[in-house]
């Protein structure tokens, strides 16, 4: 392969320059639009939240704006049901969390034990799938097979139990968000797992098999702890994206019935789209992504990536 | 005498072993047949809901055998806006997934391959727009969008749907970068490449697996997307999901219709997933569970 670069004594031409220019500064090329792509979609709808928050008309002119202060946060937390949609979301993120992540670790566990490897693949392959599901089509499901009149579940339950089914949408529909966010995303726990499962070396659990510990313990004294990282990094993949759940209860419920299932995201679209103040949303809005974004980053600082990225 | 006396007892201790792996075994498979179950009972369910006769869908006791028809899968093709939006949600979701990963995957392998100030902090940052809300982050977009004339574009859906995967596709791929050997485009630097064509000729045909399953998962991240299209289309733009989520809005549901739209919606990603199967758990912990 020829040179690229030679050295010439002639007067570079405009491409040779550009050239250089390229490879010279390459790992400045490299990461400059993911920087500015980044600083758009992190800085600005924050920045801009928060200009929208203090302001009483929405305006693009800043100089015209009028500035109000607090008053929307005070709007949004004693009329709006901020205080409210916060609860139902910490409910819903914290539940669905504890939920997924055992259902996730007993459901691996279970497959990597299993003998056969064509049935391990098998399970391995089925637990994924629910994770093709859109959240708004799962909303969909939810509501043909929960349905209390045309509804095969409630039917199922009421004419082949001695149980009287609830109204899952009216009677308790939290739970219902909360079991099919799970039926959706334990697989997300399940796989990845189960590749940490894969990844614990043979000895060490061949040394604790010798000891004659049950397998209770050597999953609580050996497995987990090794597996800590792993643990780590899904819990908290599935934390912040549990937060951004949107869809499925837009799609199910509504938010409803009532303000049952309001989670914030609900709360803040229903400010912008059916009352129309946009200023309120914001101010929801600026409450609910710094403490998302706080939260996150302490739990990453409390726990850090040691093990992880090493 | 006492040798047989032994024998016997590992026997019996064998025996017992053997059944208890015997029990093991069969609760094992109970319970993972039962969330088989699980997770595929809601899904024939709505495909046979897709396959009934008209007025049948939804009947109760349910008709269990029944001749499908695919009546249901006519009438969405042709008396309604599902073909547009599926189109929609094809092109817009495909070329999000073709510039995040124009703008990812050379920013992932400079901070593979270069040390970075505060390197740790600069992923965090990266992370950190994956935590951010979409409802918090739609909203401004909502209203410079409609300045911008993005509103209702294929464009500006094109660029939310960037924003949700950029930080998976630089940490995904930033990790498989690190598991690539620096020698490979020493090699090649030696032998006279530059920088760019080491990256370009080495490094990236074998980051191949890396990326192929990045950019599955990227998809399927952004065909489920349903808010940034409720908030920022209307009528041009409409991806798939909101499509699916007008039937519910309206007064009387056709359910049949409702099961084949969303199966529809379903089957391609199913076989998705299964195709990157093997590297999904890279993909989806951000890159930090790489081994299995």
């Amino acid at each position: 392969m020829s040179t690229p670069t030679q050295t010439e004594t002639a007067p570079k031409s405009t491409f040779a320059r550009l050239r250089d220019l390229w490879n010279d500064y390459l790992p400045y090329w490299f990461m400059a639009p993911m920087v500015l792509v980044m600083i758009m979609i992190t800085f600005f709808p924050g920045a801009y939240d928060l200009y929208l928050s203090l302001i009483a008309e929405p305006t693009l002119d800043v100089f015209a704006a009028d500035f109000v202060g607090l008053r929307n946060f005070e709007t949004a937390f004693t009329r709006g049901g901020a205080i409210h949609s916060f609860v139902i979301t910490i409910t819903v993120v914290v539940s669905a969390l504890l939920l997924e992540t055992i259902l996730g670790f007993v459901l691996a566990a279970l497959v990597a034990g299993v003998g056969s490897d064509r049935a391990k693949s098998f399970y391995r392959v089925l637990f994924i799938i629910p994770m093709a599901v859109a959240p708004v089509s799962l909303a969909t499901i939810g509501r043909i097979m929960l349905n209390s009149e045309i509804g095969i579940i409630p039917y199922v339950i009421n004419t082949g139990t001695p149980f009287v089914a609830p109204n899952f949408l009216s009677d308790v529909p939290l739970l219902t968000v909360i079991l099919l966010d799970a039926w959706n995303w334990t697989p997300f726990m399940f796989i990845i797992f189960y590749a940490g499962l894969s990844s614990v070396p043979k000895t060490l659990i061949e040394a604790s098999r010798v000891d004659g510990a049950p397998m209770w313990r050597r999953y609580v004294h050996v497995i987990i702890p090794y597996m800590k990282p792993v643990v780590f990094v899904a819990t908290l993949i599935r934390l912040i994206d549990l937060f951004r759940t949107f869809g499925v209860v837009y799609g199910l419920t509504g938010g409803g019935p009532g303000t049952a299932t309001q989670l914030v995201s609900i709360n803040i679209y229903e400010q912008m789209f059916i009352n129309n103040q946009i200023t309120v949303a914001a101010a929801i809005a600026v409450v609910y992504l710094v403490l998302v974004v706080a939260l996150c980053n302490v739990i990453i600082a409390k726990v850090g990536f040691e093990g992880v990225w090493d | 005498m006492a040798t047989t006396d032994s024998d016997s007892a590992t026997a019996s201790q064998r025996l017992d072993k053997d059944t208890r792996e015997t029990i093991v075994t069969v609760v094992r498979h109970t319970i993972l047949l039962t969330w088989s179950f699980i997770v595929l009972f809601p899904l024939y369910w709505l495909a046979s809901m897709s396959l009934k006769p008209p007025g049948t869908a939804n009947s109760l006791p349910p008709d269990w055998i029944f001749l499908p028809t695919v009546y249901n899968y006519i009438q969405l093709i042709q008396d309604s806006g599902f073909v547009a939006a599926f189109a929609n949600s094809l092109v817009m979701v495909s070329a999000s997934v073709v510039l995040v990963l124009l703008i990812g995957v050379p920013a992932a392998y400079v901070l593979s391959r270069y040390d970075i100030p505060m390197e740790r902090d600069v992923l965090v940052w990266i992370l950190s727009s994956r935590m951010l809300p979409p409802i918090a982050v739609v909203l401004p977009f909502f209203i410079i969008f409609r300045e911008l004339n993005l509103f209702d574009t294929r464009i500006g859906m094109v660029l939310m749907y960037v924003s949700i995967n950029l930080s998976l596709v630089v940490w995904v791929m930033k990790a498989f970068f690190d598991g690539i050997p620096e020698t490979l485009e020493e090699a090649a630097r030696v032998d006279g490449a530059t920088q760019f064509q080491g990256f370009r000729k080495v490094v990236l045909p074998a980051a191949k697996p890396g990326i192929f399953s990045v950019a599955i998962i990227s998809f399927i991240f952004a065909w489920i997307e349903l808010l940034f299209g409720l908030v920022l289309t209307s009528f041009e733009a409409v991806p798939v999901t909101l499509f699916v989520y007008s039937f519910i809005g309206s007064r009387s549901i056709e359910w049949g219709m409702l099961a084949a739209a969303s199966t529809a919606m379903i089957v391609p990603v199913v076989i998705f997933l299964i195709a990157v199967n093997k590297y999904l758990a890279a993909g989806l912990s951000f890159g930090v569970v790489i081994k299995e």
